[in-house]
């Protein structure tokens, strides 16, 4: 099963100690300079120091560091677009924060208990009361996107198997149409399970 | 107590040159359940599926009425799947968090304010059904079956009435079929289930056969069951 977020290591990591808030603004931070910067040295840099930030949690490198081979065939595929449209920097810097993401929140979900990473997003969504949303649904809503992630990636590893099975593993659209199709299965399914649980209405 | 009062579902088939045609799922559906076990068998596609998910509202009748305890599926929907439990084929589907305690403690939700005590819940409930090492688990990384008695537990929760299940043991191997098919028997509630598993059919107490959206044979298992054979080998 593959798996982009790394759930919960116990430790006493710097970064474990560190608060939640903390791990969040600087999870952000580099995302959003990432895109905003947008220049491929700068991504770069970043990407490095989200490698460390991982290894600062002191989990195994190669359990820390794994990527799943959908991450890789998503970030090649990227650069090889760019460069076909004559922009392989440009390719560059979206693959690389792509995994720099990747990295950065994977610091976050290694070194912070799931249900802390929750309750801080449900705090940090109480202004949303004043347009009537309930932030307890906006932390539920993240959890199941959460728990959605390894489901819907080995669901796309899947379909791009059956694909090159039959000598169509280059076709995205033989690729990417039944991903959406079974997506939207699934997400149909999720709010079954969510209305059978009387969390619906 | 379950009644179908002439039950049937159609929907609507958007056609190319902007007219719908409909498809009917199920018609004329007509029957009181009181048993205790009632399994439902048909071949794929036949409305298995359809017919369980009216009787907690997930799915409206477009005519006729289905109703759990008194209560109308459709105008008591949020009551009526409050008393109804239901376990999908795919737990992976039904598990909404990503640990088997986590997902527990979400059912419990409503119930138990407090996080410490809710927590402790959870962790008893698992602990009851032998899943105790399960619970910080991540839930792609149990098996089959200890996936779908987690789905069960969670479901258990929020302390239904009546568990209807569809097709529960369809993804899993021998071993852990024969584990959920023993949990699902040992079940105080009303338990109405769908499968293909014959050797499961035969131990309810009552045993329907949908056909073509339609309850072809009712009643005692073997009967059903022999009816069902002979439909499917024509
Ligand atoms: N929302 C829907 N729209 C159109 N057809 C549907 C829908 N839901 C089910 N069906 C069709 O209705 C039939 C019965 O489905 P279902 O109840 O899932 O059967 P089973 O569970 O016995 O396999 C199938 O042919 C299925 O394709
Ligand atoms: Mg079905």
């Amino acid at each position: 099963m593959n798996k982009v977020f790394c759930l919960y290591v116990p430790g006493d990591s710097l970064l474990h100690r560190l608060g939640v808030g903390w791990k969040y603004a600087v999870m952000a931070a580099m995302v959003i300079s990432g895109v905003i910067v947008s220049a491929w040295w700068f991504t770069l840099s970043l990407l490095a120091i989200s490698v460390i930030l991982v290894l600062l949690t002191a989990v195994p490198p190669r359990f820390g560091l794994q990527m799943s081979w959908a991450l890789i065939l998503v970030a090649v595929l990227l650069v090889a677009y760019q460069s076909f449209t004559g922009k392989p920097l440009t390719g560059v810097v979206i693959a690389g924060n792509l995994i720099m993401a990747v990295y950065a929140s994977r610091m976050l979900t290694i070194s912070t208990p799931e249900s802390v990473l929750i309750d801080a997003l449900i705090s940090a969504a109480s202004f949303l009361r004043v347009f009537r949303v309930k932030p307890e649904k906006v932390g539920l809503a993240i959890s199941i996107m959460i728990k959605s992630i390894p489901m819907l990636l080995d669901l796309f590893t899947g379909i791009q198997q059956a694909a090159m099975a039959r000598g169509r593993g280059r076709n995205l659209a033989a690729i990417v149409t039944p991903f959406v199709v079974r997506t939207v299965a699934y997400a149909q399914e999720t709010g079954a399970a969510l209305a059978a649980r009387g969390l619906g209405e | 107590m379950i009644e179908f009062q002439n039950v049937s579902v159609q929907v609507a088939i958007p056609q190319a040159g902007g007219k719908n045609s409909s498809k009917t799922l199920l018609e004329g559906i007509n029957l009181t359940l009181e048993e205790h076990r009632v399994a439902v068998i048909g071949a794929n596609g036949s409305g298995k599926s359809t017919l369980l998910r009216t009787i907690n509202g997930l799915v409206a009748p477009s005519s006729g009425q289905v109703s759990v305890n008194g209560l109308d599926t459709v105008k008591d929907g949020k009551k009526v799947r409050s008393q109804v439990g239901f376990i999908f084929t795919d737990p992976l589907s039904q598990l909404l968090l990503s640990t088997a305690v986590n997902d527990i403690e979400l059912s419990l939700r409503a119930k138990i304010k407090n996080r410490g005590e809710r927590r402790e819940r959870a962790l008893a409930l698992l602990a009851e059904r032998g899943l105790a090492n399960t619970a910080e688990q991540s839930i792609y990384d149990l098996s089959g079956g200890e996936r779908q008695l987690v789905a069960l537990t969670s479901i258990l929760a929020l302390e239904p009435d009546v568990i209807v299940a569809d097709e529960p043991t369809t993804l899993l191997d021998l071993k852990n079929k024969f584990l959920v098919g023993r949990a699902l028997a040992s079940l105080e509630q009303q338990l109405v289930i769908a499968t293909h598993d014959l050797d499961l059919a035969a131990k309810a107490d009552r045993v329907l056969v949908v056909h073509e959206g339609r309850i072809v044979a009712s009643g005692v298992p073997q009967n059903c069951i022999d009816y069902y054979w002979e439909l499917m080998s024509k």
